[in-house]
């Protein structure tokens, strides 16, 4: 082997380490940059020669870098992204509805007995308009209860729209970045090349999207294409499909796939799909449930009003009545229909003094109207259907973020950087590109005393 | 398993950590297990049943408080009145005797008077402005002097009522008849008239409930005019029906000595319990007109002493007596009443701590246990960051320099 062809193989480590250094020095860059995949250089033996039939090698060339990834830890990451953040919608709605059926002051159950014992204090004394005006003052509070328990759930709901928008217009601004990428990172496979920066930001992208809606991502010569949980297109190649919202007859805004479908039942998972399971399915069980009390409890109390008499001998109008045009009681509606204290049909002898429909009030309380449950233990069962849709939605909040962690250290254990790893990596190739060095010296005192052969120098 | 980056895991468990401390803190500062319902949920619903129970204990509890010394003052009355029969049969016992003077009869007599206008008085006790034996027409007197005529207020000369006259409907016209002891209540119907009344009276009296002779005619004034026969008693009439207006008693008939009861025959009810109910007031009539009649007797024993014979004044005395042993009888579902408000009243006191028990056991927790579930979560979030103070500064450079 001659000293040129020793100089090109020492030259060529000197080359090869540095682009590993390189490699590690991005890697040291990025070790705290959210979705940065570690890099890694190729280094390979050069090809041998032969002279005068011996093998002699050629040093080492650097081949090229490449991302160390895992896909299908990656493709679960997304997955389990995406029932974190739609399990962290609905505790999020949740957690403000809370409050309003929380067992302190002022919610139904409180103003529900409170106006059970203003009938009783009247009881004590039918004739007391003191004690008549605070059994209206008492039915308005459980009124005002209902109208601010339903209004709290209606004007959730009427935020989660907003939430539906917001989310849809963040969809489209992804998957019109992840599209653009598409054809960069073909571009960068095709020439032989990693494309390992642009895949980095386009899984970054992707997860950010997974926050957001289920999607399915699948890999082609393309790039990535992604659908909706339905098979709506979303991503294909370099091209974007853009979510369009409008509103429904209930006044809902609704999801619209480029095809013009409506296509807001399919999506689940991510922000977007438990925005749409709390708008659409938790919210109207809680109202159903809340309207049902209101209207039966009205109904009941209507029924023992008209059948007594009040104060002035004349028969009960009724207690309780829907607002404005509604003709059907719900929680949202309810007010006092009396607001005279005589009203009050407290007596079922006509006497100004009696007191006997005043049992039949109180009977409302524990009897349960057919095939349904007491008032009280009616709303017990709605406390409980909240404070459980709560709980497990924190428990499966708490639980994919323990997965996802997990998963995240896995991911970390394959693509993620380590300091100590990159700094022994450093110490590794500085130490070879040294050795290089040395060599390339070495060659060049050889050529030196192989120049000066004959010379006095020489000599 | 490779292990990169101990951060993000760090970072998870100081989080958790405290979340744990603050949620220890939260137990300790409110003595609560359950703070919001998605704490416990079971516990939560059970709650809202237990705090209604809760508050209907409060609520009987005041029924209680409220309705005990109403009783109370209701038997006090009763006491009062049973003194005063005592007192009436000993004056009627010393006026039955030959010896005494006729003079000293209508002496007796005064003294009986005044024994019947003190139970009368007693009869019209009040406890906060309700007559405690009116029935449920407790917000006037329920024992009145008698007249042998009332009018209405309503129909004159110029515009008369008239037998057509439509009554309201569901108005109430009461008419106390003091010989009989009882009281006639007419409920006007829908399509009712003043003949409807008149003829309701007839069948009152065909019924006994009514004395003979009395009946309701329009008078040379126009006026709804209701009257009796029997000038030695009388009878008293109200109603509030706007048609006919205030019924007032002639005052040139009033009758001496002679009272009616217009309160009704209907017992107030207030609970004190998830089954329980206690009348809160006696029908005067139940107590003083009907059966042994209290008023009647001593009527009759005023008027013996004033006009009778000494036969006729024992027999009234007599009566009188009896009336006393009927007063004493109708002491005593009274003062059952009064012993179960009290009995109530302590089993709603444990029952109190019963719920406030359940409560506590509910959603509360006790300050040992806050204590130390505050204890060990400050231990383990020491723990942590001590870890990760020890952990997060170490890199192989440390140890390269």
């Amino acid at each position: 082997m001659s000293l040129n062809a020793s100089l090109l193989t020492a030259v060529q480590a000197l080359s090869a380490d540095t682009g590993a250094l390189q490699a590690t020095n991005s890697n040291i860059a990025n070790a705290n940059t959210p979705g940065y995949t570690r890099k890694v250089a190729i280094l390979q033996e050069a090809a041998p020669t032969n002279e005068n039939n011996l093998s002699v090698g050629n040093g080492v060339v650097l081949e090229g870098y490449q991302s160390v990834r895992d896909e299908l830890v990656q493709t679960q990451i997304q997955q389990e992204t995406q029932a974190q953040s739609g399990a962290n919608a609905q505790l999020s709605s949740l957690q403000q509805i809370q409050p309003t059926f929380t067992t302190s002051t002022q919610d139904i159950g409180t103003e529900m007995s409170a106006l059970f014992s203003s009938i009783s204090t009247l009881s004590t004394n039918p004739s007391s308009s003191s004690s008549r005006q605070a059994v209206l003052v008492a039915g308005q509070n459980l009124a005002t209860a209902f109208n601010t328990a339903s209004n709290t759930l209606t004007s959730q709901q009427a935020g989660l729209n907003t939430q539906v928008t917001q989310d849809v217009s963040q969809i489209n601004q992804l998957t019109k970045q992840i599209a653009a990428l598409n054809p960069q990172i073909a571009a960068m496979q095709a020439a032989g090349q990693d494309g390992g920066t642009l895949k980095d930001q386009q899984d970054q992208l992707v997860l950010s999207l997974s926050k957001l809606t289920n999607v399915s991502v699948t890999q082609s010569n393309d790039g990535v294409t992604l659908s909706t949980g339905n098979g709506t297109a979303l991503v294909v190649g370099s091209k974007s499909f853009a979510l369009q919202t409008a509103t429904d007859s209930s006044g809902m805004t609704t999801v619209i796939d480029p095809n013009g479908i409506d296509i807001t039942k399919s999506i689940s998972g991510g922000d977007l799909g438990g925005t749409i399971q709390t708008r659409d399915t938790t919210i109207p069980g809680l109202l159903t449930q809340l309207n049902s009390l209101a209207n039966q409890f009205a109904s009941a109390f209507n029924n023992v009003q008209t059948s007594g008499t009040d104060q002035n001998g004349a028969a009960g109008i009724d207690f309780f009545k829907a607002s404005g045009t509604a003709t059907t009681i719900s929680a949202g509606n309810i007010t006092m229909n009396m607001t005279d204290p005589t009203q009050i049909a407290a007596s079922t002898d006509g006497t100004s003094g009696g007191s006997g429909n005043l049992v039949n009030f109180s009977n409302v309380q524990t009897i349960a109207p057919a095939g349904g449950q007491t008032p009280g233990n009616a709303y017990a069962s709605l406390v409980y259907q909240v404070g459980s849709l709560t709980s497990n939605a924190n428990a499966e909040s708490t639980a994919t973020t323990s997965s996802l962690n997990q998963l995240n250290d896995q991911l970390s254990s394959v693509s993620g950087v380590s300091i100590d790893e990159e700094s022994a990596n450093l110490i590794t190739y500085q130490q070879a590109y040294e050795a290089a060095a040395r060599v390339v010296s070495t060659i060049q005192e050889l050529f030196t005393v192989t120049m000066s052969m004959g010379t006095a120098a020489a000599a | 398993m490779r292990v990169t980056n101990m951060l993000p895991d760090i970072q998870y468990q100081m989080q958790q950590s405290q979340q744990a401390l603050a949620s220890a803190t939260q137990q300790v500062s409110t003595g609560l297990r359950v703070n919001q319902l998605s704490d416990d949920p079971a516990a939560s619903a059970n709650m809202v049943v237990s705090l209604a129970s809760s508050a209907n204990v409060d609520q009987y509890t005041s029924n209680v408080n409220s309705v005990l010394p109403r009783m109370q003052t209701a038997d006090s009355a009763m006491s009062s009145i049973v003194t005063s029969l005592n007192s009436a049969v000993t004056l009627g016992t010393s006026g039955a005797s030959s010896a005494i003077l006729t003079a000293n009869k209508q002496s007796i007599s005064a003294e009986v008077q005044s024994v019947l206008a003190s139970v009368i008085s007693q009869a019209n006790t009040s406890y906060n402005g309700v007559y405690v034996f009116g029935g449920s027409e407790s917000t006037t007197p329920p024992f009145v002097a008698a007249s042998t005529t009332y009018n209405s207020s309503q129909g004159s000369v110029a515009t008369p009522l008239t037998t057509t006259t439509a009554l309201t409907a569901g108005s109430l016209t009461t008419i106390g008849d003091a010989t009989t002891g009882e009281t006639m209540t007419f409920k006007a119907a829908s399509g009712d008239t003043v003949a409807t009344l008149q003829q309701a009276i007839a069948s009152a009296v065909v019924a006994g409930t009514l004395s003979a002779g009395t009946s309701a005619t329009i008078n040379a004034q126009g006026q709804l005019s209701i009257g009796t026969n029997d000038a030695s008693s009388g009878i008293v009439v109200t109603s509030n029906d706007i048609v006919l207006g205030t019924m007032a008693a002639d005052p040139n008939t009033a009758v001496a000595n002679a009272y009616a009861y217009v309160g009704n025959s209907s017992v107030n009810t207030v609970q004190v319990g998830d089954s329980l109910h206690v009348a809160t007031n006696l029908p005067g009539s139940q107590l003083l007109t009907a059966g042994a009649n209290v008023i009647g007797s001593l009527t009759s024993l005023i008027n013996a002493l004033q006009s009778g014979t000494d036969t006729q004044i024992g027999t009234a005395t007599n009566a009188v007596s009896s009336a006393l042993t009927y007063v004493g009888q109708q002491r005593v579902p009274l003062d059952s009443t009064i012993s179960q408000l009290n009995s109530q009243d302590s089993y709603l006191s444990q029952e109190k701590i019963t719920l406030t028990t359940q409560q506590d056991s509910l959603v509360g927790i006790s300050l040992a246990d806050a204590a130390t579930n505050l204890s060990q979560a400050q231990l383990n979030n020491g723990a942590v960051l001590a870890a990760a103070a020890k952990v997060m500064p170490q890199t192989l450079l440390d140890y390269l320099k």
